[in-house]
């Protein structure tokens, strides 16, 4: 396997795509280029720009989307246009696909059509990962998975990200060939010889008592220790709903909900998105009825304990081959919270993983991917605030 | 009932009773240890409440802190390059993504009123497609009243806080497609007034105090660089007009001056043709005049001799003026050529003082030479320089009385020698001294009415020294003396 990246940040977005892919088709050194990850910032997503990569890129399958920010080695960029390119060998293989229109069908639905789509010439090959990019829109990030799992089996790895936008909860776009997609999932399923490791963390601890989900339904929680699950913030942070509602987002980021999960070292967080009128919680993910949960609280240290964490997580899990590229998955939440020092996560990448092993990234609304814990036998839960590090190794 | 069993019964039930008093007493002190547990829980949840209400100020604090030191830093940066602009366009093509980016904005435009047009121009736009940015310009012209009377009032607006007007927020918001905005005048001393707005789309963006003062900063800068601007361009304007008329003057007087040189070359042609013409009558008047006075035509009665004595004279002076006024037409033109060589000053001062070694005795006059040995040596052309000492030691000594002192000293610049001519004569009056080197120039003195005089003399003298690339002028006060000084080149 050859891998190369290019990275442009000119204003034009064609001159961009032309230096960005310029770049990355040098690094190749004549070797030919079998797949593309290209992840853009938002003002970059325009169909024309996937056509001029398209036609650059010889037609070759092309994964991605546009981000609020994009990482590379080279640093963490508000704008700019970057590709990982890839030469894989003839016993990897591959496929693309993405379902359109997720909001007019279940997400349940839009996921098996998805995983039946991936696994279209798959028969006799044995599969190995699926990577998903979801429009961030799609509020109901747990279904779309159930629904993956569906069809590609239940304990079959499945790492994923919903790209977020410039905090304006505009479109987010997927990128699939020289398609510009909304309100989609795009996807990619690796199989034959092809070696991963991942590591998911946050560094969240849990605060307070923990309390009960007494209602709830997919990702809305309706009460909390038979009280209006809004009665919870309200306590804790001494606000009415009002309040509440207006500090939301940043109360949201700094403290989401933690769900125990016995057997696993962290908690698995949940965001709020809204409060209803009659008290319940919408979340991004699925929170199931009867889950302990509790408050979260973190520091600069803890998170960046988590970014360590997951990096170890996922050395640790592709054993001693050799790291070929890292494809991170960062929340835009961490981004929000670390301000101008937003880079200070990949200097910790870089510090495990060495500075120049490749690396591309994107800032997401909700990440996607298995637990480790034996409980959960190896499904794919939907996760929030997390660092997912998918480190991709050859023997 | 054996007794024994009775006993044993009681026994058992006694044992049973008192396990039974055990285990209440036992599940009492649980159920208390259980109630301080729960006690100590509900005291460390509400602990935990204080820890994140704590902590939620303390991210809070440290976010307006990050944010106010980041736009500090902005705003330093972006003042200082605002401040050297003195080009108006120039001053808003400073301001650019990354500092609108960094105080926290994604999108910024920037408007001046032009009050001939009756309309706002747009002078600045960030993060607007080029449709965007004129659809925005045609509403903001389209409301106008409501920005004028925001740069009237000097008032800001901003998504926390709308004035009073036409505009509410959500319209501001809908116009500038944003969802929180800072509007702020710029306010200039002179000329066109505007105002810059800043804006983003970020859901979690509130506008503070703080970035409402950053704004009203940025736009006062903003104020004050186009007063600048407007200020040195007209400063540049005056000084382009300026230009222009001293370029039209200086052309005038090139025009006058190559005009004078004509005449003045007319003049040296007209004075050179009439003193040859001059010359051969003279020459002849001489002549004759010299026949007769030596009788080769007969005795001459005295009154005869003296009055052609007198002719003779007069023609002498007539003869020499008229060779004065020869050789100053002929430097004038550059006819004359100077013949530069190496002299020594003080074989001509001594020359000089020879020759008028009688007078000097008969007016008892102290005549003195100091001539250092680096000043020996003097690049010229013999003859003229002579008589640059004959004709100013000759005047020093014609206006010095008896009894008086005349010096010549020298001393050296570099290159340069200074000689001057010191005499403790009558003096020159101030108003004179100016015009003493004219042609025909003669100082009201006694001594002048007395003495004849061409009245060129000095005008030759300072011909010939600046045909020596050199310099003359005159000191004096009247009653101590004058000293003349010139200069010329060494040959060293």
């Amino acid at each position: 396997m050859n891998v190369s990246l290019g990275f442009s940040q000119l204003k034009d977005p064609i001159l961009a795509t032309n230096e960005a892919i310029g770049q990355a088709i040098i690094g190749l050194k004549n070797a030919p280029a079998t797949l593309a990850f290209i992840f853009t910032s938002i003002e970059f997503a325009h169909p024309l720009v996937l056509r001029v990569a398209n036609n650059l890129l010889g037609e070759i399958p092309i994964l991605g989307c546009s981000s609020l920010g994009i990482m590379t080695n080279q640093g963490v960029f508000k704008h700019g246009f970057a590709i990982l390119l890839l030469s894989l060998s003839q016993q990897t293989f591959f496929n693309v696909a993405a379902v359109k229109d997720i909001n007019k069908k279940t997400p349940l639905l839009s996921g098996k059509e998805l995983g039946d789509k991936l696994l279209f010439g798959f028969k006799n090959v044995p599969r190995s990962l699926s990577i998903i990019l979801s429009d961030k829109l799609i509020t109901e990030g747990t279904p779309l998975i159930n629904g993956l799992q569906e069809s590609l089996g239940n304990s079959f790895p499945l790492i994923g990200a919903s790209p977020s936008d410039n905090f304006g909860n505009h479109k987010t776009y997927q990128y699939l060939n020289q398609e510009m997609l909304s309100e989609s999932c795009s996807g990619i399923l690796f199989g034959g010889k092809f070696n991963f490791g991942f590591g998911i963390k946050h560094g969240w601890k849990p605060l307070g008592k923990m309390r009960c989900v007494t209602s709830s339904s997919g990702n809305v929680i309706k009460e909390i220790n038979g009280l209006a699950a809004v009665k919870l913030y309200e306590d804790y942070f001494a606000k009415n709903t009002p309040d509440l509602a207006k500090e939301l987002r940043r109360i949201s980021i700094y403290y989401p909900l933690g769900i125990y999960l016995p057997g696993e070292k962290e908690y698995l967080l949940r965001n709020i998105i809204s409060i209803k009128d009659d008290g319940s919680l919408v979340t991004q993910g699925d929170i199931p009825q009867n889950s302990k949960i509790r408050l979260m609280i973190s520091t600069q240290d803890s998170r960046l304990a988590a970014v360590v964490a997951a990096c170890e997580e996922a050395k640790r899990s592709l054993k001693a081959q050799k790291i070929k590229f890292l494809l991170v998955f960062d929340s835009a939440a961490r981004f929000s919270i670390l301000r101008k020092q937003n880079d200070i996560e990949l200097c910790v990448i870089k510090e495990l993983f060495g500075e120049n092993t490749p690396l591309i990234g994107i800032y997401t609304n909700g990440e996607q991917a298995p637990l480790k814990s034996i409980n959960y036998l190896g499904r794919t839960y939907f996760h929030n605030q997390s660092i997912n590090i998918l480190a991709i190794g050859e023997q | 009932m054996n007794p024994f069993v009775y006993l044993g019964v009681c026994l058992v039930f006694a044992i049973l009773g008192i396990s039974l008093l055990y285990k209440v007493q036992r599940l009492k002190e649980l159920g208390d240890k259980v109630t301080a547990l729960n006690f100590s829980l509900e005291e460390m949840d509400e602990q935990a409440k204080l820890i994140m209400r704590t902590d939620m100020e303390l991210n809070k604090a440290q976010e307006e802190l990050d944010k106010k030191i980041s736009g500090l830093d902005t705003l330093q940066k972006l003042s200082r390059e605002i401040s050297t602009t003195l080009e108006e366009k120039q001053i808003f093509k400073k301001i650019n993504n990354q500092y609108v980016e960094e105080l926290g904005f994604e999108k910024s435009l920037a408007f001046l009123w032009k009050t001939l047009e009756r309309e706002f121009h747009l002078y600045l736009c960030l993060g607007y497609s080029q449709d965007e940015s004129l659809k925005i310009k045609a509403a903001i012209n389209a409301n106008k009243d409501y920005f004028l009377d925001l740069i009237k009032t000097g008032s800001t607006a901003s998504s926390e806080f709308i004035p009073e007007g036409a505009l509410s927020k959500n319209k501001i918001n809908q116009l500038f497609l944003v969802r929180s905005f800072i509007i702020c005048p710029v306010l200039a001393q002179e000329g066109d007034q505007g105002f810059i707005f800043v804006g983003t789309q970020n859901v979690e963006t509130s506008i503070t105090k703080g970035d409402q003062e950053f704004i009203s900063i940025l736009a006062n800068q903003i104020g004050q660089t186009l007063d600048n601007a407007r200020l040195f361009e007209k400063t540049w304007r005056s000084q382009q007009e300026l230009e222009i008329k001293v370029e039209e003057r200086t052309r005038q007087l090139t025009v006058a001056l190559e005009e004078v040189k004509k005449i003045s070359r007319r003049k040296s042609d007209f004075i050179s043709s009439v003193s040859h013409e001059i010359r051969t009558p003279l020459t002849s008047i001489k002549g004759y005049a010299a026949i007769l006075l030596a009788n080769k035509l007969g005795t001459l009665p005295d009154e005869i001799r003296s009055r052609l004595e007198k002719i003779n004279r007069h023609s002498d002076e007539l003869v020499h003026m008229v060779n004065d006024l020869l050789d100053i037409s002929r430097i004038e033109s550059g006819k004359v050529e100077i013949r530069k060589e190496a002299l020594s000053l003080r074989t001509i001062a001594d020359k000089v003082a020879d020759l008028f070694s009688e007078q000097l005795k008969t007016k008892n006059i102290d005549f003195s030479s100091n001539i250092p040995d680096d000043c020996q040596e003097i690049l010229a052309d013999r003859s003229q320089i002579e008589r640059v000492f004959i004709n100013l030691v000759g005047n020093a000594l014609k206006f010095t009385p008896q009894n008086g002192k005349i010096d010549i000293n020298a001393n050296r610049a570099n290159k340069i020698i200074q000689i001057d001519v010191k005499d403790t004569g009558f003096g020159i009056p101030q108003d004179a001294q100016e015009s003493i080197f004219e042609e025909f120039f003669r100082v009201d003195n006694t001594i002048n009415q007395e003495v004849k005089g061409t009245g060129l003399g000095l005008t030759l003298v300072k011909h010939i020294i600046e045909a020596h690339q050199g310099r003359i002028w005159v000191k004096s006060k009247v009653g101590e003396g004058s000293t003349f000084s010139f200069t010329l080149n060494t040959t060293k």
